[in-house]
């Protein structure tokens, strides 16, 4: 038998091929990268306050949605864990922010929030579905009343105020930043083997183990790698906030945002969550102050709206989708009309 | 390669509940063998398979891969240790396209092991198993039979030294399993695989395997030759019964 031994070069040409393997895409997404990043980096120089404020909670959604949808939106595990990551980032930022260094207490953040994300994982990862969802959804809640009780009954204190904090347009940098290199891991990690493990794992596990993907490596690095995205964004924001407690920074509605946007925006995608992201940040800092309950109530609707019409989410909207709905529309109203007609039409079609 | 069978089971059981699937089997697969699993329906022929392919872990039992135990080991430990699957119903990624599905096993368990020139790349494998004309097609928008080749193709992206085939004939016609059987021999024969091959279909089976497994109600009642096989009286009267007295072999 002739055999090639599969040599160190054989696999790094193979490598180097997968990546260039959707080489216009990849141009066209660093393009928009650096085009986003560019605006938003010029921002703070003639926005308002409020602007800026807005930009922020955006960017803060961008980071959080696209990381969130890097692993769960390719894996399809739908994970309600964020506000766990996103309290531990914070707590830790909180807790290292007057000794350490700015960029250390971000690092800090993220490397806890990954080492949490690993047990977690490593003990829920074998579930699907629902109980995966519930099962992260419980240790968010477990993780905020062990942290609520630590608070009280060990430092006898309800939240934390934050003296030593940065200037506002460090945040705003840290943030963009943040948003920045998780769509830009998210570029790179979808056109590499982890990436396209995570892609086998989402279609079919089973079928993925049986070609060779370890899934339980991949699935808790890809995991651990949400959640650190998670906990630079929770150990940056929490200075924002200069006062933290767990209420406030475990808040599950943090989680569930978060998962909203993705699914809305398209969580298969890689801009899907930023555009979604960009539209609620919008939508929520518009409506909140004046009417509250009508933000929560829109985000409903455009779930559903968005699972029953447009699953791939916002991003797979192109013309012919809007021309399909167009169709449909005028082909019921016809029907409600005149009925014969339109089997009429129905009976040509097919 | 060192004396030891190329994968072996030793008293591999699977129970689900109070039911029996895989009773007590014993099997051992040298190299280059091209072996049939027969046996009726709800028999344990899949259940055995996904025991082989670490899919499923045995309830008791232990399994060896060149001497070395597998047992209790993850679908991918299998994979890379060269043996290679593929399903009852394929299994492909309709959203990949068909080239894609298989360099998705080269990427993975075929990354690390030798290979054979025939196994080269994407496109020999194409070549190999005949759907190079389809290659840039979504894999869900192929017919349901190229799709069984193409589950073949994905498994042999891993490079395999053992391949183990669940019921890639089904629902063929006559002559497409003809050149599947074909295929199952080229594969044997010039890639030296070890080729195990479950049919519900006995008949077509017998013609071109060499040694035949009959499972019934998850026990092993035989091993041997076609020709022994069909002679043997607890097998006829298990499973082959009117068939075989219609249509000898």
């Amino acid at each position: 038998m002739s055999t090639l031994p599969a040599t160190r070069w054989e696999r790094l040409v193979y490598r180097v091929r997968y990546f260039l393997l959707d080489r216009e895409h990849l141009g066209r997404d660093i393009l928009v990268l650096f085009a986003l990043a560019g605006w938003a980096l010029a921002l703070p120089h003639y926005g308002s306050e409020f602007v800026v404020s807005m930009a922020l909670t955006c960017l803060m959604y961008i980071a959080l949605s696209t990381s969130w949808a890097l692993f769960c939106g390719t894996t399809r595990y739908l994970s309600l864990a964020t506000a766990a990551f996103f309290g531990i980032g914070a707590y830790t930022g909180a807790l290292f922010l007057e000794d350490w260094g700015w960029l250390a207490v971000i690092v800090a953040g993220a490397g806890v929030a990954a080492l949490v994300a690993l047990v977690m994982g490593s003990l829920v990862l074998h579930l699907r579905g629902t109980y995966f969802a519930v099962l992260t959804f419980g240790m968010t809640e477990l993780i905020r009343h062990a942290v609520s009780y630590w608070e009280k009954q060990v430092t006898g204190t309800v939240g934390r105020v934050l003296v030593v904090v940065p200037e506002r347009d460090t945040v705003y940098l840290t943030m963009l930043a943040l948003a920045v290199a998780a769509v830009a891991v998210s570029i790179v990690v979808r056109r590499t083997r982890f990436g396209l493990g995570l892609m086998g794992i989402g279609a079919d596990e089973q079928r993925a183990q049986t070609l060779g993907v370890n899934t339980r490596v991949a699935k808790t690095g890809g995991f651990a790698l949400t959640a650190a995205f998670a906990g630079a964004v929770g150990a940056a924001m929490s200075v924002r906030w200069t006062y933290i407690d767990p209420a406030t920074v475990f808040n599950p509605f943090i989680g569930f945002q978060t998962v909203l946007i993705a699914l809305i925006g398209g969580a298969a995608t890689l801009w899907g969550p930023l555009i979604a992201a960009i539209v609620f940040s919008l939508l929520a800092e518009s409506l909140r102050l004046q009417a509250p309950q009508l933000y929560l109530m829109t985000l409903g609707l455009l779930l559903i709206l968005s699972v029953l019409f447009l699953p791939g989410g916002l991003a797979s909207l192109r013309w012919d989708t809007l021309r399909q709905w167009r169709d449909d529309v005028t082909d019921w109203w016809r029907e409600r009309r005149d009925p014969k007609k339109r089997s009429k039409k129905k009976a040509a079609a097919t | 390669m060192n004396g030891h069978p190329q994968l072996e089971a030793r008293g591999v059981t699977v129970r689900f509940g109070g039911l029996t699937a895989v009773d007590q089997v014993d099997a051992a697969f040298a190299a280059g063998e091209l072996v049939g699993i027969i046996g009726p329906n709800g028999a344990g022929k899949t259940t055995f398979f996904n025991a082989l392919s670490g899919v499923q872990q045995p309830t008791s039992g232990d399994l060896f891969a060149h001497g070395r135990c597998l047992t209790g080991a993850q679908p991918h430990k299998f994979a890379a240790q060269g043996i290679a699957r593929t399903f009852q119903t394929p299994r492909v990624f309709g959203g990949l396209s068909v080239a894609a599905n298989i360099d998705f096993g080269l990427q993975f368990a075929g990354l690390h092991r030798k290979s054979s020139w025939l196994l080269k790349d994407e496109d020999s494998i194409l070549h190999l198993i005949g759907l190079s004309d389809l290659a840039r097609l979504p894999a869900a928008a192929i017919t349901p039979s190229q799709q069984r080749l193409l589950e073949i193709g994905m498994a042999l992206a891993t490079r395999p030294q053992l391949l183990l085939l669940d019921e890639v004939a089904a629902g063929l016609t006559e002559a497409e399993i003809d050149s599947m059987a074909q295929l199952i021999r080229r594969l044997r024969d010039e890639l030296d695989l070890t080729v195990i091959w479950i049919e519900h279909a006995v008949t077509t089976l017998l013609r071109y395997v060499e040694r035949v497994i009959v499972l019934h109600q998850g026990r092993k009642i035989a091993d041997g030759t076609p020709a022994e096989v069909v002679r043997n009286a607890e097998v006829i009267e298990a499973y082959l019964g009117d068939e075989m007295m219609a249509e000898p072999v």
